[in-house]
């Protein structure tokens, strides 16, 4: 689903953010990525999300190269993705139906789709008495379920999340994870960069470890580890 | 990314379009203030040539009787004979005269006794002061100049031994519809000063309104809107401005023309002229809804336009 071929991503200034990274994650695997603060976790999101593009090797993501693609093609690539922000990214001006919505209107859904699809993704985390709330109201879980419901209400093949509990207690954190995990039983891939490895080692997923730009571990899941419930 | 049919497509553009159009109202409506004082601004920048525009119309609309601009009046000398009189329009007849009425002192006389109310009063010369008068009205040569064709026909009559004077009556109006040609093309250069300004107050007012929405814009873009999508509501918004101006520019008009109707008519009554002020036809207020709008839409998209090549340059909605 996603598959990276000896990608580098080199800056302006010389200085490498990815150095030959070479991976492959299967359609319906949930992987988590870590490693420091400037690893290169961000960049390598950001490569598959099309913000930007490789300085070398081929970024395959939905069976598209996004290497030769250019780069105002990077909406529509960015159509079949749900991402999830550390900092949520919700518009505050708009109610939190509203925000959900935002993919589907971007799709030019008819209104009566968009309502059923934006009420069933706000179901599945949990916030459908929210809806006509504004995201201000909310915590900071709950701004972030907004945040995984608007990812998925388009229902993409794949789901990325930037250090998605970065700004969330250990609770609320494993509660999201397992949110997650739901998701990935229906068949969504998942790749999750985070830095909380205690979370990350009790879910028992693929792990990859990401230092200075390079790919230094690719632990394989551990199934004996997957019972894991808060 | 599987492909889709054209009618479904279209269908969704559709959709776009329609969320953008009652998105734009929504934002409008949410700073009532701003939007209110960029329409005033707008308005006023539109009043000022539409407003020379209508005042020329109504001027041209005042009876200039240009069938008779070149008019000439030629007083002959005192003891002209009739066969003197007939022979001299003959002559004049070879020039190019589109008509001429020659009027004896009797008939000068009666018709000033008719119209001045001296009737008693000139009972009492004994003899007709009046000489001879001939009006002459030159052709209208459509590839000369009325001017030259009336001093042409002057210096001639000037030259004639039966011709005491000639005089020319009419160069006020002449002046007047010279004063109106130059209004005319006063208000081309006015109208594209202004349309201008129009744009830029526009484009202004938009790039403000997008900068203050770039996290906005950063967000739509990150779950996949195109440029398409994020540039819509804001061409929106240039519309509706545009409009919006144009409708208050209306109003202003209006206020404007009822205001001055009642002394215009008072000004005009005293000229033994009826006249009523008119206003902007249906078509001239669609015509100016259509280039509010179009002026809007146009201010909008070079501001987002910058915008959005700015923001690609820079790689400000790129950051994660």
């Amino acid at each position: 689903m996603i598959r990276f071929d000896h990608v580098s991503k080199r800056y302006a200034e010389g200085t490498y953010a990815l150095k030959d990274v070479s991976l492959d994650l299967g359609a319906g695997e949930m992987v988590f990525l870590t490693g420091h603060s400037g690893a290169g976790k961000s960049t390598l999101l950001r490569l598959v999300l099309m913000l930007e593009q490789s300085t070398r090797g081929q970024v395959i993501v939905n069976q598209t190269n996004l290497s030769s693609l250019p780069m105002r093609a990077s909406p529509k690539v960015r159509q079949s993705i749900g991402m999830i922000f550390q900092d949520h990214k919700l518009l505050r001006n708009k109610s939190v139906f509203d925000n959900v919505a935002l993919p589907l209107l971007i799709a030019g859904l008819r209104y009566a789709e968009i309502r059923k699809r934006v009420r069933a993704a706000l179901d599945k985390v949990g916030l459908l008495h929210r809806e006509r709330s504004w995201p201000m109201m909310l915590s900071g879980g709950e701004q972030q379920r907004v945040g995984i419901a608007r990812a998925i209400v388009a229902l993409p093949p794949i789901l990325l999340a930037d250090e998605p509990t970065g700004n969330l207690d250990p609770d609320l954190s494993a509660e999201l994870f397992n949110l997650f995990r739901e998701l990935n039983q229906q068949g969504v891939t998942v790749l999750i960069a985070s830095h909380d490895l205690y979370l990350i080692r009790r879910m028992g997923k693929r792990v990859l470890i990401l230092s200075e730009g390079s790919l230094v571990d690719d632990i394989p899941a551990d199934p004996t580890r997957e019972g894991f419930y808060s | 990314m599987k492909p889709r049919s054209l009618k479904r497509r279209l269908r969704s553009w559709g959709r776009r379009q329609l969320y953008s159009f009652f998105s734009s109202i929504g934002t409008l409506l949410s700073h009532r203030f701003g939007t209110l004082m960029t329409v005033v601004v707008l308005g006023i920048a539109m009043v000022l040539p539409v407003g020379l525009l209508l005042t020329l119309e109504n001027l041209r609309k005042v009876d200039l009787q240009q069938d008779q601009w070149g008019t000439l009046t030629v007083f002959l000398l005192m003891d002209v004979t009739e066969e003197q009189v007939r022979e001299l329009e003959q002559q004049l007849g070879e020039h190019s005269v589109a008509k001429i009425t020659a009027i004896s002192p009797e008939q000068g006389l009666q018709e000033f006794r008719e119209a001045s109310g001296f009737g008693k009063a000139l009972d009492v010369l004994d003899t007709n002061p009046l000489p001879w008068v001939l009006e002459v009205q030159p052709e209208w040569l459509e590839d000369q100049d009325i001017d030259e064709q009336v001093a042409a026909l002057t210096s001639w009559l000037e030259g004639q031994e039966l011709v005491e004077s000639v005089v020319v009556d009419s160069k006020w109006l002449q002046r007047l519809a010279g004063l109106i040609r130059l209004g005319d093309a006063f208000v081309s250069v006015l109208g594209f000063m202004f349309s201008l300004a129009v744009l830029v107050v526009i484009a202004n007012t938009i790039r403000l309104d997008v900068g203050n929405r770039a996290d906005e814009i950063e967000v739509l873009s990150l779950v996949g809107a195109g440029p398409g999508f994020i540039r819509l509501p804001f061409l929106y918004s240039g519309f509706w401005y545009g409009v919006l101006g144009a409708f208050f520019a209306l109003v202003l008009l209006e206020i404007s023309l009822a205001y001055l109707r009642a002394p215009l008519a008072s000004l005009m009554d005293a000229y033994g002229n009826s006249f009523s002020l008119a206003g902007l036809s249906i078509p001239q207020v669609l015509y100016m809804f259509l280039a509010g709008g179009v002026l809007g839409w146009l201010g909008a998209w070079i501001a987002v336009q910058r915008y959005l090549r700015q923001l690609t340059r820079e790689g400000l909605f790129l950051r994660l």
